[in-house]
């Protein structure tokens, strides 16, 4: 168990590893001059260039120049915004916790809604089940942004006194900006919520036909004693390691849904980073959105491994 | 027949199995009696409808598929087959209970198997929390598990397999059914286990006065076991018989077949 | 001699044969067909089929439905049902070559990883390992920013993001099928390598890549158009399905033909390729009941 962990954390640290220096290069590799990107639309003089260029470290070697960009991001040091000239971690942490607060309540919604699904195609099978799995495979071909335009339309064309579309900073109002997170989340929600979905289903229709489920029923046990301790409690591992899984795809669409709904999260900053070419900002922000998903894969991982040393041994 | 009074009285049972690919008639009409107390053991290779027959009684129909039922069958006052699924439930695991042949699959993996006995006992005794927990301990130290109390919460790949089996039939046993189904028992577990766990069977079913249904494909197993034996093969009963009689004078072929493939009755049968 | 041989150890053998369900599966995989047929020769023919310019203005701007604009007019009066038809071509052109590109590094690294095995399966698999830890559309967001919004740019982006998911999809029946029997006994009776990757491990893995291939066309939609619908997808002039949805937010409460009518291209073309996926899978009977 506790190898287990420790393997798990030098393999995260390992990839980690690996994922600051695609950060890293993917800036470095950039066409043109990183300088004259980080001057702007300025024009300045050949001297000056050489001056920021020696600043920013980039006479040195690259292997250098990675290892003190590295050095400094462990300390928290993410660099200069070209744009603000403010450190990139002061502007990105609240923006991030946007995000993250957005990712949570999405992921609570697909779970409720995937996991709800998937019982019901897989307990009441028949028509249930098809209903279900045709609906999957539709609510998979409409992409979030597309969700989250016609959510946005529907909403301007039917109800617009809502005021459900706006964002309220959590401590000016916290129950607003719950509320104005929900349909962006939802957005958000609907495509993982298949894959959640469809995962429930295999992991349910697995467990019933397992040998104890039968000894259940001849117990005489409820059903809903049958479904929740039976049923649940082992099909649950899968569900939560899937969900996990899915962070990936919920840091990436947050990119999207936060433009379309003007969420000031990580996503609308990365968006408003690339238009003004900031690049320490979207070094930052890859970085950072890629490290979440490396440490919750290796969680879901460690899950995983447990629950089945708990099954298999 | 020889019970006067039997607890289960089963005539004219038909199963179909309904699943997507195909239609198997599995049992093909049934009849037979078991008396109060008394211990019948079901004979035949594999799929020659026994366990189906088993299951038929319990109503237990794997997920999935469905099982159409015909016949009556007859227990204790009631008719079980034209039951509701709730009032059948009462039956299951209280009137009737049932041990199955794996006991490696057939513990959740996930709750400990103290808790896996208490459900029952809640669900139909209406014991619960602390005399809930006493009856688990006393139950788990009947069926000859060491240190009960400690082991109660342990989880199921804690055991070894045929301790698992006894923690089945301490849950099968829990709510002093009449009649227990005993559907291969000792098939997957190791020859000297299979012999303890006989022995545990027939002590419980002594000490409790209920019947017991044993399903094997062993003549080896049935031997000191049971009273009487039923033969099946393809979904009927081709022989029904003392244990005695069957042994010393069987009449079918089929019979025949299968004691001569047990190598030495005396060696498998075990002394009770 | 030894083609004799191999012909019947091949043989001995066969490999497990696909029975065609006559059910839901080929049901799927038939509609799939038919979605794919009308995507393509629309797209093929999009100049001839398309009712106007779909770069011509005119006054009428924003228009709702009519005889003349099916779908109405955008908000310099173009005609959305063209659009809509020719910008098919780039979203689709730029998601056809990037996933054949993405399909080709995918089996060159999965075979090569599978099938040498030792350090060089260890360095591939690593090193995709850390692509795969990027969220696929954040990178590719990143990649495109870094190297500039352009038609080669994007495809390029694509396939490197998608290679990863490839190889490990091509991988795992490698590594299964070089431990099967007749793959050892071609091994055994000196069979080149080569001959025996092509004429034995190959054809087993088909099955799970056309699958993956199918599911990776839909996620590329998906990631083009959510690319031009962030401004980073190919540029203007030419009509592309998210950048259309983009545009129309502005004025989508006067014309909403203009969200609703590329939403449904995009809607329409990934379903095409998950239903083929899912008809697929079903009828080749990959990965059984999922």
């Amino acid at each position: 168990m506790k190898r287990v962990i420790l393997v798990r954390s030098m393999w995260m640290a390992a990839i980690l590893l690996g994922v600051s220096f695609v950060s890293f290069m993917l800036m470095r590799a950039l066409p043109g001059d990183f300088v004259l990107a980080a001057a702007g639309a300025q024009m300045l003089q050949p001297e000056v260039l050489e001056a920021m260029r020696r600043d920013l470290g980039l006479n040195q070697p690259l292997i250098e120049q990675y290892l003190s960009w590295l050095g400094a991001v462990l300390k928290g040091d993410f660099g200069t915004s070209f744009v603000t000239h403010q450190p990139v971690l002061h502007e990105l942490w609240p923006r991030f916790l946007v995000t993250l607060e957005l990712a949570l309540i999405a992921a609570f919604i697909a779970l409720v809604m995937g996991v709800s699904t998937g019982l019901v195609s897989a307990r009441l099978r028949g028509a249930a089940d098809w209903i279900v799995r045709l609906y999957n495979g539709f609510i998979l071909a409409v992409p979030n942004f597309v969700v989250g335009t016609l959510i946005v339309l529907l909403v301007g064309l039917y109800f617009p006194e809502l005021a459900v579309l706006s964002y309220t900073p959590f401590l000016e109002d916290p129950l607003g900006n719950i509320a104005g997170m929900i349909l962006p989340a939802f957005a958000l929600a609907l495509a993982i919520s298949v894959t959640i979905s469809e995962n429930t289903r295999a992991a349910v229709l697995e467990v019933s036909n397992q040998d104890f489920v039968m000894v259940a029923r001849a117990k005489g046990l409820l059903p809903r004693t049958i479904l929740w301790n039976y049923l649940m409690r082992n099909a649950l591992t899968p569900i939560i390691t899937v969900t996990g899984l899915q962070v990936a795809t919920l840091l990436g669409g947050s990119i999207v849904i936060e433009t379309i709904f003007a969420i000031p999260g990580m996503g609308q900053y990365l968006f408003d980073s690339i238009t003004s070419r900031d690049y320490p900002v979207i070094q930052a922000i890859v970085l950072v959105a890629a490290a979440c998903v490396v440490f919750i894969n290796t969680l879901a991982d460690i899950a995983y491994a447990t629950a089945d040393a708990r099954v298999e041994a | 027949m020889t019970a006067s009074d039997p607890i289960l009285s089963v005539r004219d049972l038909t199963a179909r199995i309904v699943s997507r690919k195909q239609i198997v008639d599995a049992v093909k009409g049934v009849s037979f009696d078991i008396a109060r107390g008394e211990a019948v053991g079901f004979v035949g290779e594999s799929g020659c409808g026994k366990s189906v027959t088993a299951r038929a009684i319990m109503r237990l129909a794997p997920e999935g598929t469905r099982v159409e039922l015909g016949g009556s069958v007859h227990f204790d006052g009631q008719e079980l087959l034209p039951m509701s699924e709730a009032a059948m439930r009462d039956v299951r695991g209280r009137r009737i209970a049932m041990v199955f042949q794996d006991p490696m699959t057939s513990l959740n993996p996930v709750i400990t198997v103290g808790a896996q006995i208490d459900d029952i006992l809640r669900r139909h005794t209406g014991l619960s929390g602390r005399a809930a927990r006493a009856r688990t301990v006393e139950l788990l130290d009947q069926v000859g598990i060491p240190a009960p109390a400690q082991r109660a919460d342990d989880y199921p790949h804690q055991f070894s397999g045929g301790m698992r089996q006894r923690v089945l039939i301490a849950i099968a046993i829990s709510c002093d059914p009449d009649l227990l189904i005993a559907d291969e028992p000792t098939t997957a577990l190791d020859v000297t286990v299979q012999a303890q766990i006989l022995r545990l069977l027939l002590r419980l079913r002594e000490e409790r006065g209920m019947s017991l249904m044993l399903i094997t494909h062993d003549f080896g197993v049935v031997a000191g076991m049971v009273e009487r034996v039923n033969v099946m093969y393809g979904g009927r009963i081709v022989e029904a018989a003392s244990v005695d009689d069957i042994f010393r004078a069987p009449t079918h072929d089929y019979t025949r077949a299968l004691l001569a493939a047990v190598p030495r009755l005396d060696r498998h049968g075990v002394a009770p | 001699m030894s083609d004799a041989a191999i012909f019947s150890l091949a043989g001995a053998e066969p490999a497990p044969r696909r029975r065609l369900r006559p059910t839901a599966g080929r049901l799927l995989l038939g509609l799939g067909l038919v979605m794919l047929t009308i995507l393509v020769l629309i797209t093929l023919l999009a100049p001839l089929v398309a009712p106007f310019d779909p770069s011509a203005t005119s006054p009428q701007s924003l228009e709702g439905s009519s005889s003349q604009h099916w779908l109405g007019t955008d908000a310099i009066g173009r005609d959305v049902l063209s659009r809509i038809i020719v910008g098919g071509r780039t979203t689709l052109f730029i998601t056809f070559t990037a996933v054949s590109l993405a399909l080709l590094a995918g089996l060159v690294l999965g075979l090569l990883s599978g099938y040498v095995g030792g350090w060089v399966d260890e360095v591939i698999m690593r090193i995709l390992d850390v692509i795969f830890a990027f969220p696929v559309f954040l990178l590719a967001i990143a990649v495109v920013a870094a190297l500039g919004p352009t038609v080669p740019n994007l495809i390029l982006t694509i396939a490197i993001v998608y290679t990863p998911a490839m190889s490990r999809v091509v991988r795992g029946p490698v590594l299964s099928v070089k431990k099967w029997d007749h793959v050892e006994a071609a091994r055994s009776i000196g069979m080149s390598e080569w001959r025996i990757v092509t004429r034995h491990v190959l054809p087993m893995v088909v099955s799970p890549i056309v699958v993956a291939t199918s599911l990776t066309l839909a996620q590329t939609i998906f990631t083009v158009t959510a690319l031009s619908f962030l401004g980073l997808g190919p540029p203007p002039p030419d009509p592309n399905w998210g950048g259309m949805l983009a545009d129309a937010r502005q004025f989508m409460e006067l014309a909403p033909l203009t969200v609703v009518g590329p939403a449904a291209a995009i809607v329409f073309a990934t379903l095409t390729f998950i239903v083929l996926a899912n008809g697929l899978r079903e009828v080749l009977d990959v990965g059984s009941e999922r």
